[in-house]
């Protein structure tokens, strides 16, 4: 198409300012990547290694498959674990998908008294601190009597503030007149959410995805305070109970969290591309 | 009967059948999010009318805990603190990651591999950004140390002085958060049309014209949605203190580190006080909401929503 | 002298091993404290904070139920050691608490004061336990009440020693260090050691409370911090000034490493450098002999603390776990039929063998036992077993943990603030901190 060119594109800049600003970007992510390099180097050390000073990055006599074998030894259910964390992935992130792009679709499309009120009620739950709910939301789970038990892993995690003001933001964006066709065509609004405005929202949602895949992997002090029982355990606390109170094997520590952040990466790359691939609007649009 | 009770809801059957619509649309998030985090929230502001230790039943105080709170020093400095890592991060943050993102959307060799760059820092282990950020920041031994040791800036205690430590905390506070932004930045970017930027192409505008005057406008919205992320993130700034100041002084020598939520965090699980937390944490709510609201009133000055244009 | 401890250290081993040849239980010298069958088997919930306790301690529970109280059920429950003390108090919120836990001495007083812990004193006298078997360091800061009652069963425990690179000596033309030196010796060595050009530090011994500054001023006699039962900051009483002004020089005359230098205010990151050959002699925990023998690449011993040169003492502070039961628990008794076996010569076999950390039970097989797990070596382990003796339990508490733990040591040895100027403002927090502890 040939608005891809008419967008301000690097090419047009002057070779100069293109080697410098590449200088920067590869600058900047060596900054972002040096603590994950770390994990990796880590990981691989044998413990002889890993308090030496001057720091080495490339271990001298690489222990990755011991670790990765050690690792399993004093955590025989780390695949448990990992399996546990995705099932609790997948479960907050499509009941997220479903409850939010509802949500925001009808915030961002519909007016109906006390729009404006309810919305910042949601979005004031943002806003509250989680240390200061951490007990009241054990309380809760606990009267419920869902303690260790996947329901309260899953089911409080599909509503979602952030989910429902990232993807109104997405709808707001999108021109009213496309959707107005449909509507005048006679389609139900779920109708028009599923053909039309959510295709159109391929970038927002692999965000959504992106984050709410991530927050949920990586929830830790909730999981831990309502389900840390061997069968509802989630990797992040399997990490954590690596280390006592006068051990930290970070080698062993940083193999799980290595493990557990490959599936996190692997989505990301697959899911970049959507960032740029998503249905171009320019063709819809007038 | 039946519409005049339904009145309220629009002036015509066509309205208010939309309204009906928006509101059965929003029920399930609204009412979830009510139940399982609302109820908590009430919980909690109960909490900070009483004093309570977790292991005996709660004393209902009044409003002593609040009271308190205004001679307590240490969460004036909590405030304070909070406030300047809101200067130091939000500006730099947003700026910086509307830069890669603007960057990163360019054909440009290698860009996967630099977006997952730019992304690793949101799902890095937590242990391995403290070791190796409170590393780099070591006096004398440190990386940063030793990139300053040239310009004699190599000698400094980051990490224990307290007119140093909040500048290793922005630093990684804005190191983690980048990844984020760049993400929303980037989905925001794919909703601009290119028809715009044509248009501006045969008016003849330069590049920094298209940016300034069709990237700018039209990415407004996400724009915000960042910032008032950012600055709901800064206000709760927590593991970045817990995580540089854990193995020195945690919360800083004196304090010089600590933030609101950290200190609530303290005064709850450390001190036992979870009245007197609840009681940080309804203020900071409220800091937060009033700045929020603030923002949500300012937007229509410079926020361009496509959908309600004319 | 150290010939005579040579001996007595043979005599012991053949003994042990004569006595290895059979069960411990079956052995000739009476058990320290003797297992008793329960009275009705039940249900119990436990925590503990380290998966490789639970292993050990799932283990002898297995024995307790199959010998002592078949049909018991326990339920044991790990839970990781950084937010331990968050999840015990969220799940107290909710009124539940584990029937038997994991206690930490500075964690006793707000679980005690509370009322939330089982008396576990009518069960010694019920099961004939003295209970001054146990060093005071191990059981004092356990004891609640006006009698003093104990209401934990110590785990385990560890002291404080001096490690030393024995290699750094030889390069100096310095005799080894032996029991019995004092702090004058200590800075002797300390500044002979230190090497600026190089970068070598002579020491490292004032990091966090148990392995720094409050060993030196228990040597000077006085009770490093706050005073028994709470009552008052020592911090700047004569012996405690006394005690980080010595150390506070060393550090200024550049013997030691600042903080910010070490890079926290964390034994084990001094040990970093102790290991990797930056620093001569380094305060560290008996917690420390594995990771010494695994990866320390040069030839090393361990000695104990100096002796204040007008006292004589070398105090090191003691810290052990405890095992405590909830006063909510609905089997009292069994709880503590279970602590009586966790705690007895049998219980105790399993840490004894795994080496690591040393068994509290203060059997003499069961404290070769665990010298022996650490092989065959030269290395002096026992002077953390003679540390044991009169050593100072931990009087520091959660409320006052960091006051005391990094910023002072920071002020005084990485932002040189006067040693008088940092005690002051230190004892003004804690004694904000103190009336709300008292009853």
């Amino acid at each position: 198409m040939a608005d891809r060119s008419a967008r301000p594109s690097y090419r047009d800049f002057d070779w100069r300012i293109r080697l410098i600003t590449y200088a920067l970007l590869i600058l900047g992510a060596i900054v972002m990547l040096m603590p994950f390099a770390w994990m990796v180097s880590t990981a691989c050390k044998p413990p002889i290694e890993l308090n030496k000073l001057p720091v080495r990055w490339i271990p001298e006599n690489p222990a990755c498959v011991e670790n990765f074998n050690l690792l399993y030894d004093q955590s025989p259910r780390f695949n448990r674990y990992l399996l546990n964390s995705a099932l609790v992935t997948i479960g907050r992130t499509l009941g997220q998908l479903v409850t939010c792009s509802l949500a925001a679709y009808g915030f961002a499309r519909f007016s109906f008294p006390g729009r404006n009120i309810i919305f910042a009620l949601c979005l004031g739950l943002l806003m509250v601190p989680f240390q200061a709910i951490l007990i009241p939301e054990y309380l809760l789970i606990r009267e419920l009597g869902w303690l260790n038990s996947f329901r309260a892993l899953i089911v409080p995690g599909i509503f979602s503030a952030f989910a429902l003001f990232l993807l109104r933001q997405a709808f707001l964006q999108i021109p009213l007149e496309i959707e107005e066709a449909a509507t005048i065509d006679g389609a139900s609004p779920l109708r028009v959410l599923w053909h039309i405005t959510l295709p159109l929202s391929v970038p927002a949602l692999a965000a959504f995805g992106v984050i709410t895949v991530q927050a949920a992997w990586n929830d830790f002090l909730y999981p831990l305070v309502v389900a840390n029982a061997p069968d509802t355990r989630v990797v992040t606390i399997g990490i954590s109970l690596l280390q006592g109170e006068r051990r930290t094997p970070y080698n062993l520590l940083m193999m799980g969290s290595f493990l557990a952040t490959v599936p996190m990466l692997v989505l990301f790359m697959l899911l970049q591309r959507y960032f740029i691939e998503g249905i171009s609007m320019s063709g819809l649009k007038r | 009967m039946a519409s005049s009770r339904l009145n309220f809801l629009g002036p015509t059957p066509l309205s208010r059948r939309r309204a009906l619509w928006g509101m059965a649309l929003i029920a399930p998030n609204t009412l979830g999010l009510l139940f399982f985090f609302g109820i908590p929230v009430l919980i909690a502001f109960w909490t900070s009318f009483q004093q309570w230790n977790a292991l005996k039943p709660p004393v209902y105080i009044g409003l002593e805990n609040f009271e308190r709170l205004v001679d307590d020093q240490m969460f004036h400095t909590a405030l304070t603190n909070t406030l300047k890592l809101l200067g130091l991060t939000v500006p730099l943050e947003i700026v910086l990651a509307m830069g890669v993102a603007v960057l990163l959307n360019q054909p440009l060799a290698g860009r996967s591999l630099l977006r997952t760059a730019y992304f690793l820092p949101v799902v890095t282990s937590t242990v391995a950004a403290s070791i190796v950020w409170t590393g780099a920041f070591q006096q004398r031994y440190g990386i940063l140390s030793s990139l300053l040791e040239p310009v004699g800036l190599g000698d400094y205690k980051w990490l224990v002085d307290p007119g140093l430590v909040l500048i290793p905390i922005a630093a990684v506070t804005v190191w983690q958060r980048l990844g984020f932004d760049m993400v929303i930045f980037l989905a925001g970017l794919q909703s601009i049309p290119g028809v715009l930027y044509e248009a501006a192409t045969i008016d003849g505008a330069n590049r920094w014209q298209r940016f300034r005057h069709v990237t700018l406008p039209m990415l407004s919205p996400t724009t915000f949605l960042v910032m008032v992320l950012a600055v709901i993130n800064s206000f709760q700034i927590f593991d970045q203190v817990y995580v540089m100041t854990l193995r020195t002084v945690p919360g800083g020598v004196g304090g010089s580190a600590t933030t609101l939520a950290y200190y609530l965090y303290r005064r709850a699980f450390t001190d036992s006080e979870f009245g007197y937390a609840s009681a940080i944490a309804l203020v900071l709510f409220v800091i937060i909401l009033s700045v929020t609201v603030v923002q949500l009133a300012g937007q229509r000055m410079w926020v361009y929503y496509e959908a309600e244009k004319g | 002298m150290r010939k005579a401890k040579r001996q007595l250290v043979a005599v012991l081993l053949v003994l042990l091993m004569s006595a290895l040849a059979l069960p411990v239980n079956a052995q000739d010298g009476e058990p320290v404290i003797q297992p008793q069958p329960c009275e009705e088997p039940g249900q119990l919930t436990m925590w503990v904070w380290d998966e490789a306790w639970a292993e050990i301690i799932g283990a002898s529970i297995d024995q307790w139920a199959a010998e002592y109280c078949p049909g018991a059920e326990v339920d044991l429950q790990v839970q990781p050691w950084g937010q331990y003390w968050d999840l015990l108090q969220t799940n107290a919120a909710g009124g539940d608490l584990p029937d038997v836990f994991n206690m930490s001495q500075p964690f006793f007083y707000f679980y005690a004061s509370n009322d939330v812990l089982l008396d576990l004193q009518p069960y010694w006298d019920q099961y004939g336990v003295d209970t001054t078997v146990w060093g005071s360091g191990m059981v004092d800061p356990y004891r609640w009440g006006e009698a003093g009652d104990l209401y934990a069963a110590p785990v385990n425990w560890d002291t404080i020693a001096i490690f030393y690179n024995k290699d750094m000596f030889d390069a100096a033309g310095l005799e080894y260090p032996s029991a019995g030196w004092t702090w004058d010796d200590f800075a002797a060595a300390a500044e002979a050691l230190t090497n600026a050009d190089e970068d070598i530090y002579g020491a490292e011994v004032y990091l966090e409370f148990q392995a720094g500054y409050p060993n030196w001023i228990a040597a000077t006699g006085t009770t490093p911090v706050v005073e028994a039962g709470r009552a008052r900051c020592t911090l700047a009483d004569e012996g405690s000034i006394e005690a980080l002004t010595f150390l506070q020089n060393l550090y200024q005359q550049g013997y030691m490493p600042s903080v910010s230098i070490v890079g926290s205010t964390s034994p084990d990151d001094a040990f970093n450098l102790f290991a990797s050959g930056r620093i001569a002699m380094v305060a560290g925990g008996s917690w420390k002999l594995p990771v010494a023998f695994e990866e320390v690449p040069f030839n090393w011993d361990v000695v104990q603390l100096p002796a204040h040169p007008e006292t004589g003492l070398s105090r090191s502070i003691l810290h052990a776990v405890g095992y405590v039961a909830s006063s909510r628990t609905e089997n009292p008794d069994l709880a503590a039929n279970l602590i009586l076996f966790l705690a007895s010569d049998e219980g105790q076999r399993y840490f004894a063998e795994a080496g690591g950390v040393a068994p509290a039970n203060p059997s003499p097989a069961l404290q070769q036992l665990w010298i022996d797990s650490f092989g065959d070596s030269d290395v002096n382990i026992q002077a953390f077993v003679d540390a044991t003796v009169d050593s100072q339990g931990v009087t520091a508490f959660d409320e006052i943990w960091d006051a005391i733990n990094s910023e002072i040591v920071v002020q005084i040895f990485d932002l040189d603030v006067p040693v008088e100027e940092a005690v002051a403002s230190t004892c003004e927090f804690i004694e904000t901190q103190l009336p709300e502890q008292q009853q």
